[in-house]
């Protein structure tokens, strides 16, 4: 048992160079990413970076399922639609894949990285998409719901 | 030492002087050989020498590569080929004094050769673009040269420049010069007779080789570019590319990759059968074969397309029609997730065999086909996405609906006092008193005469100024002491907006528009100067009185949006630093959690936590 597969170390040591593009290409992965000031785009960026360094070393998917449900409510909050979410977090992934794909060359364990970070955001966007299905199915149960109680002449929940 | 074959070619015209070609070449990749050797001597002696030094050669290296290293094998190569020439020359009265030059090129592996010169003939490199020769001529002149002996201005016009100090054949022996080299990516060698540097200059022959173009027409371009010069001596050429500058990720698997996929669609179609893909609720109504054909070769192909392009556009557009349809047929998620689950699973079955047998191309495809499928879910994500919006306005609108249903069957309220009465604002107190001590009949006519000439210097069309006037007149003319008439008036010409620059702007632009025509107004009125300072006076006061009125509705509409943003604002912060903690905390945990997990399992097959 060790604490990190060499993927995620090799993670690590990239993380500053795929922040520091990210921060550089953020205008244009997400309007309200852009508007943020760079400190708090640092610290929102940081917490997808993060997970995805955890999600390298556990593969856990729960885990992953439960930091984007909480990453969609946090956007959904400051009225970012999930479709924009989806995207955001596809090109975080992308970008981040080129940072490893560039250091390929160099590093060892650069192509493989490029390839698990792919396949993370493959991860990510089913799952995310799987949540916004979720969120749909509930909304079509209220509407449902509403439009008996229309029928019927009852007040709504 | 097994030479591998490089893209190599080689060619040789007699040019437009000579009649019989002296020149002679190997172009051997079988044996990593390649050599270009310009005879003389009369009577036809210059081909024979290099043909026989031509012939020693090869068969020297070819009996003796595996015996020899490569440097002492070619010296042994070209010292056979001078004794061959020698012994022939001496042998024959009319070919005494024939020999040749040569210069060779000995490949050892693709990016290792040795170069051999004897002569003038001469090899030329080719590297980021930039020609250089890696021989030196051994001719009288130059070896004066090198002494010191003479300058290279003298050289140049020296009557000797072309007398051979070394050749292969006027004596037994000779000295080789022998050169190791390192081929690096992109590189081009360029072994050559005089016949093309003294008819070519060294810009047109660096332009070809550098051209990108195949090996056989750089060499067939060189050979017209010799003969465009005059043509005066037989050219002989030899272009050997270095390795191979390593095509891109992305040209491999536009051109291998594609193919590759496409090659295997049908253990692509085999292994979504298997999964159980025609049983699918999509695929309902359709024939096995069909529903394979429609749905996974239809994936297929657009991958194909995909790949060959380096685009996502196929798979999006496959993406979206399929899951578009099945929406429309108020189709369940669960389903179409299978389905794109089993279509997924099957694409990484035929890429992983496809890596058993070929890792690199393996490794870009598996890269090239995960993209594939990020792509498909940014498709099927726009969609529901695009549901969602559709049915939270519905569910607006429906909600809507019943509250004022609801609140239409309510009894109604018994307000007491009308709104004027109720105070809002500060400056909207209804019993906040006049400064003005009352208004007399003189000041009444004033009043009524400068607002009527202000109506009509009113355009007929600009009605809320119209309006505006008129609630003037009133509020001018109130003597209640209070601010009754300025809010009523406001509420009427405020009416039903909404809370936006284009409600609320035409308004007070009228406002304005209102003013400036009653101060127009007043000077035309017949009237004392003192009467006419009290109009304007009762009149500015009454459109002050009017837009703060109409500021304080404009105020009380906004409020509870306000009030509600403010709230957000509050709530947004709260939820905000509660998701730091969270994620600082889930941070904390899932380190731990790292810490502990059994690193033997698949990747992801290492936990299934449901957070």
């Amino acid at each position: 048992m060790s604490t990190a597969t060499p993927l995620a170390v090799a993670y690590d040591g990239l993380r500053p160079k795929i922040l520091q593009r990210l921060l550089d290409l953020r205008s244009t992965l997400d309007p309200s990413l852009g508007r943020l000031d760079e400190p708090t785009a640092r610290a929102q960026i940081g917490a997808v970076l993060d997970h995805v360094g955890n999600f390298l070393t556990t593969g856990d998917l729960g885990l992953h399922r439960a930091f984007l449900h909480t990453f969609l409510a946090m956007r959904a909050a400051e009225a970012q639609g999930p479709a924009a979410v989806l995207a955001m977090l596809v090109a975080i992934g992308d970008t981040a894949a080129q940072v490893a794909q560039e250091e390929a060359a160099t590093t060892p364990t650069g192509a493989d990285l490029a390839l698990m970070l792919t396949r993370v955001t493959a991860s990510t966007a089913r799952a995310l998409n799987d949540l916004i299905a979720e969120e749909l199915e509930r909304r079509l149960g209220q509407w449902a719901e509403l439009s008996r109680r229309e029928r019927r002449g009852a007040p709504p929940s | 030492m097994t030479p591998a074959a490089p893209r190599v070619a080689g060619d040789t015209h007699v040019g437009k002087v000579r009649t019989a070609n002296e020149d002679s070449m190997i172009v051997e990749p079988s044996i990593g050989l390649y050599a270009v050797l310009d005879g003389m001597g009369g009577a036809n002696a210059g081909d024979v020498a290099s043909q026989t030094a031509r012939d020693a050669l090869r068969e020297v290296i070819a009996q003796q590569r595996l015996h020899m290293q490569p440097k002492q094998l070619v010296e042994a190569a070209i010292q056979g080929a001078c004794a061959a020439v020698n012994a022939a020359a001496q042998a024959d009265r009319a070919r005494h004094g024939m020999g040749t030059t040569v210069v060779a090129c000995l490949q050892i592996d693709p990016s290792h050769v040795v170069i051999a010169h004897v002569g003038d003939s001469r090899c030329y490199l080719l590297r980021g673009q930039r020609l250089q020769s890696l021989t030196r001529d051994h001719t009288i002149v130059e070896e004066l040269v090198d002494r010191g002996l003479l300058s290279a201005e003298e050289a140049e016009r020296h009557p000797y420049k072309n007398v051979l100090s070394r050749n292969l054949g006027a004596k037994p022996e000779t000295r080789v010069d022998l050169l190791d080299l390192d081929l690096k990516q992109g590189d081009r060698l360029l072994l050559c007779s005089d016949g093309l540097y003294g008819y070519a200059s060294a810009e047109a022959i660096q332009y070809l080789l550098g051209s990108g173009d195949p090996p056989e027409q750089v060499a067939r371009d060189l050979i017209d570019l010799a003969l465009r010069g005059g043509g005066g001596d037989n050219v002989s050429v030899i272009v050997i590319e270095g390795p191979p500058v390593a095509p891109s990720s992305t040209q491999v698997v536009r051109t291998s990759g594609a193919v590759a996929w496409w090659g295997r669609r049908q253990r692509f179609l085999q292994v979504a059968r298997e999964r159980g893909l025609t049983q699918n609720p999509i695929c309902r109504g359709l024939e096995p074969d069909e529903a394979l054909e429609v749905v996974a070769l239809s994936l297929c192909e657009a991958i194909y397309h995909d790949l060959e392009k380096s685009t996502g556009v196929n798979v999006w557009t496959f993406a979206q029609n399929l899951a578009g349809g099945w929406f429309d047929r108020s189709g369940e998620w669960s389903a179409l997730r299978g389905l794109v689950d089993i279509l997924a699973m099957s694409a990484r079955v035929v890429v992983d065999e496809i890596r058993g047998t070929d890792a690199s191309l393996g490794f870009l495809l598996d890269v090239a086909v995960s993209r594939a499928l990020v792509v498909a879910e940014l498709a099927l994500g726009g969609l529901l996405a695009d549901r969602l919006r559709a049915i939270d306005a519905d569910l607006i609108r429906l909600h809507g609906a019943m509250q004022e249903t609801i609140e239409a069957e309510l009894p109604p309220e018994d307000t007491g006092s009308k709104f004027i009465d109720t105070p809002t604002i500060p400056f909207l107190r209804a019993d906040r008193p006049v400064t003005s001590s009352g208004i007399s009949a003189e000041l009444v006519g004033g009043i009524e005469k400068t607002l009527t000439i202000a109506r009509a210097r009113t355009a007929p069309r600009a009605t809320l100024v119209r309006d505006i006037l008129a609630a003037l007149e009133s509020i001018a003319c109130d003597d209640s002491g209070n601010f009754a008439q300025a809010v009523l008036s406001a509420r009427e010409l405020y009416g039903v907006r909404p809370v936006d620059d284009a409600g609320i702007m035409p308004l007070f632009d009228a406002l304005d528009q209102a003013r400036i025509i009653t101060c127009a107004s007043v000077h035309q009125i017949s009237a004392t100067d003192l009467l006419r300072a009290k109009v304007l006076r009762a009149i500015s006061a009454a459109h002050q009185r009017l837009v703060g009125a109409m500021t304080g509705l404009v105020l009380e509409a906004v409020a509870p949006i306000s009030d509600r943003l403010r709230e957000a604002q509050q709530q947004t912060s709260e939820l905000r630093d509660q998701v730091a903690r969270a994620e600082r905390k889930r941070a904390e945990l899932e380190r731990k959690f790292a810490s502990t997990i059994d690193q033997s399992q698949p990747w992801d097959k290492r936990g299934t936590t449901e957070w």
